[in-house]
């Protein structure tokens, strides 16, 4: 032990004496790092948000198609669905979208009750009548609002309505209360024109979660317009379109990892002259090839595993403190639509690892497999230089 | 008397089969013994550096045998070939190859380094041979900043830190004025007074007929004269 913090002591002094060439990798190395980061913490943090909305949301909606077209679902479809066995409640929802042009936002507009047990209100009330709404705080925060201001919305005979906050409320995930309204259910069937026998989709709850897609099979037999979408189809669906989203970005990154590794290799091969003196002098002073590649792993973990936690915590930096700016455009994808929200910070401590191992072991390989034609050099030949 | 060296009928060749082949020893055999001081002589190229190299096991011959305290070491692998340098032999070079740019002590401390000895125990010898050098003022100095007499007191200083039983010097004069190499010589004589065994390489005549010698061994076209 003592033999190897003596060796890990004089790598260090070997890696101060050579800062020039030693800075230059550092500096690439942690901007290839920070980018594989930041993509994976991205990924890993947009997912969790996902599962958040889904955790609190229902176990099965029902949707209904015409003509492969999303459309409004007459209520009285929820009466053969009850009727299942299995089936612990269905509940019709109201909800659609609504463009804000001047904000530039896309916001969710929603009526009252919906799965109101993921709904924590901050400030004030929920709202009970026409004209009243409550909002998450990400609107709030976009707009500048609080509870008792008032909102103006555009209605869809083209009216303007204006909207006093009762209350502000919040979730376990941004991404939900990020972009939504909740309006008395009426009031939101007024603002869309939206006819009271008709619900937007209807929310099944059941008691065994593993009877979901069982029970999808038998609501379209009972209902063959319909289309009911499992939890886990929807979070399926939120992981395909992120893994491929930072599938690729990754193989993009992948490029400037392996030139990198080129980098690296090269500056390593390339041992100069004055290396290879000093590896001579050590050996023929009494180190041997094993003393000699020890000190050069030592090098290469240092500067490793120094620019992989630079990186990681630039890739952190760059996440959660400045909302990924670089690269939330090409994951999130629908984000110039939706309001600016915060990540909840997620890391998957597997991926981190396999990111380590990506990145640290090649170079390692590079700073030691190169020495090793140095390391078994002959002392004799530091005797005749 | 046992011999602390023995080296027997050594031949070494470089660039065997190549059309540059060289016979740097033919068939030497050498018995030197402990506390004696020897210096190989000869003219440039007669194989000098070759058999300190042999001697300091720093390369293995072609062909023969050498023995430290009869144990042979011409086959040993190479990690503990490297020990038995380590432990045995110190090295004062031509060129003195020191680092350039570390310090006096982490170049004297060199030896040491790859060695379980505790932090402690090194910095205590590093002081006491600094001392014994004339060092301790130049400690922290990098070595690019000495004169070439401090550099190859560094060097000698460096060659006795694993205290050494046989201390190696190939042409330790060649790049000193007179005064350097004769308190050159001194320092080596008060290493032999100690009991350290000399084996030095030199074409020098101030060393070759130094009183300090107690044996001179002439070579010649890569065998003993």
């Amino acid at each position: 032990m003592t033999r190897q913090w003596k060796l890990l002591d004089y790598a260090l002094a070997s890696l101060l004496r050579r800062k020039g060439k030693n800075l230059s990798i550092l500096v690439i190395y942690t901007l290839t790092v920070a980018t594989l980061a930041s993509v994976l913490f991205l990924t890993q943090s947009l997912r969790q948000e996902a599962t958040k909305v889904l955790s609190g949301g229902p176990d099965l909606v029902v949707q209904r198609l015409m003509a492969g077209r999303h459309e409004l679902v007459p209520l009285n479809y929820a009466d053969p669905i009850r009727k299942l066995p299995g089936v612990k409640s269905v509940q019709p929802r109201v909800w659609g979208y609504y463009y804000d042009s001047l904000k530039k936002v896309n916001l969710t507009l929603m009526g009252l009750p919906a799965e109101p047990e993921i709904l924590v209100l901050l400030e004030g009330e929920r709202p009970s009548k026409g004209q009243e709404i409550a909002v998450g705080r990400g609107i709030a925060d976009t707009y500048g609002f609080g509870v008792g201001d008032s909102l103006l919305l555009i209605d869809a005979a083209g009216e303007k309505q204006l909207y006093r906050i009762t209350g502000l409320f919040e979730t376990g995930s941004d991404l939900l209360t990020n972009d939504l309204i909740l309006f008395p259910e009426a009031e939101l069937r007024r603002f869309f024109a939206m006819p009271t026998n008709r619900a937007t989709d209807l929310a099944v709850s059941v008691y065994n979660p593993r009877e979901v897609a069982t029970l999808a099979q038998k609501v379209r037999y009972h209902l063959p317009d319909s289309r009911p979408i499992g939890k886990t189809e929807i979070l399926h669906t939120y992981d395909t379109v992120f893994h491929w989203r930072s599938g690729m970005l990754l193989t993009v990154s992948l490029a400037a990892l392996i030139a990198f590794c080129i980098l690296a290799w090269d500056k390593a091969t390339g041992i100069s002259a004055d290396e290879r003196r000093e590896i001579g002098i050590l050996k023929a002073v009494g180190w041997d090839t094993t003393d000699v590649l020890a000190l050069k792993f030592w090098e290469g973990l240092a500067v490793s595993l120094v620019a992989f936690l630079l990186g990681t915590i630039l890739a952190w930096t760059h996440t959660y403190v400045f909302g990924a700016g670089l690269l939330a455009p090409v994951i999130q994808g629908w984000s110039v639509l939706f309001p600016d929200f915060d990540l909840t910070p997620s890391v998957d401590l597997y991926q981190l690892f396999i990111l380590g191992m990506l990145t640290v072991t090649p170079y390692i390989a590079c700073t030691v497999i190169p020495s090793w034609k140095a390391a078994i050099t002959d002392p004799d030949s530091v005797m005749r230089s | 008397m046992t011999p602390l060296i023995q080296i027997d009928q050594v031949s070494q060749t470089f660039n065997r089969h190549q059309p540059d082949e060289v016979q740097a020893l033919r068939d030497v055999s050498l018995d030197l013994q402990t506390g004696e001081t020897t210096v190989l002589t000869g003219p440039s190229g007669s194989g000098k550096t070759s058999l300190l190299s042999l001697i300091g096991c720093m390369a293995r011959p072609t062909s023969g045998r050498v023995h430290l305290e009869q144990r042979e070491v011409t086959r040993l692998p190479e990690r503990f070939l490297a020990e038995v340098r380590r432990e045995n032999f110190g090295f004062v070079f031509q060129q003195f190859n020191l680092l350039r740019d570390l310090t006096v002590t982490d170049n004297i401390l060199l030896p040491l380094t790859p060695t379980s000895l505790p932090a402690r125990e090194m910095r205590n010898r590093a002081e006491e041979v600094l001392e014994r050098f004339d060092l301790t003022r130049r400690a922290t100095l990098k070595v690019r900043q000495l004169s070439g007499g401090e550099q190859q007191r560094v060097a000698i200083a460096r060659a006795l830190i694993n205290r050494p039983r046989v201390l190696i010097a190939d042409e330790p004069t060649a790049h000193l004025d007179h005064a350097l190499a004769e308190g050159l010589m001194e320092l080596l004589s008060s290493l032999k007074t100690d009991g350290t065994t000399l084996i030095l390489a030199s074409h020098d005549p101030f060393v070759i007929d130094h009183p300090l010698i107690d044996r001179r061994v002439q070579l010649h076209d890569g065998a003993l004269a």
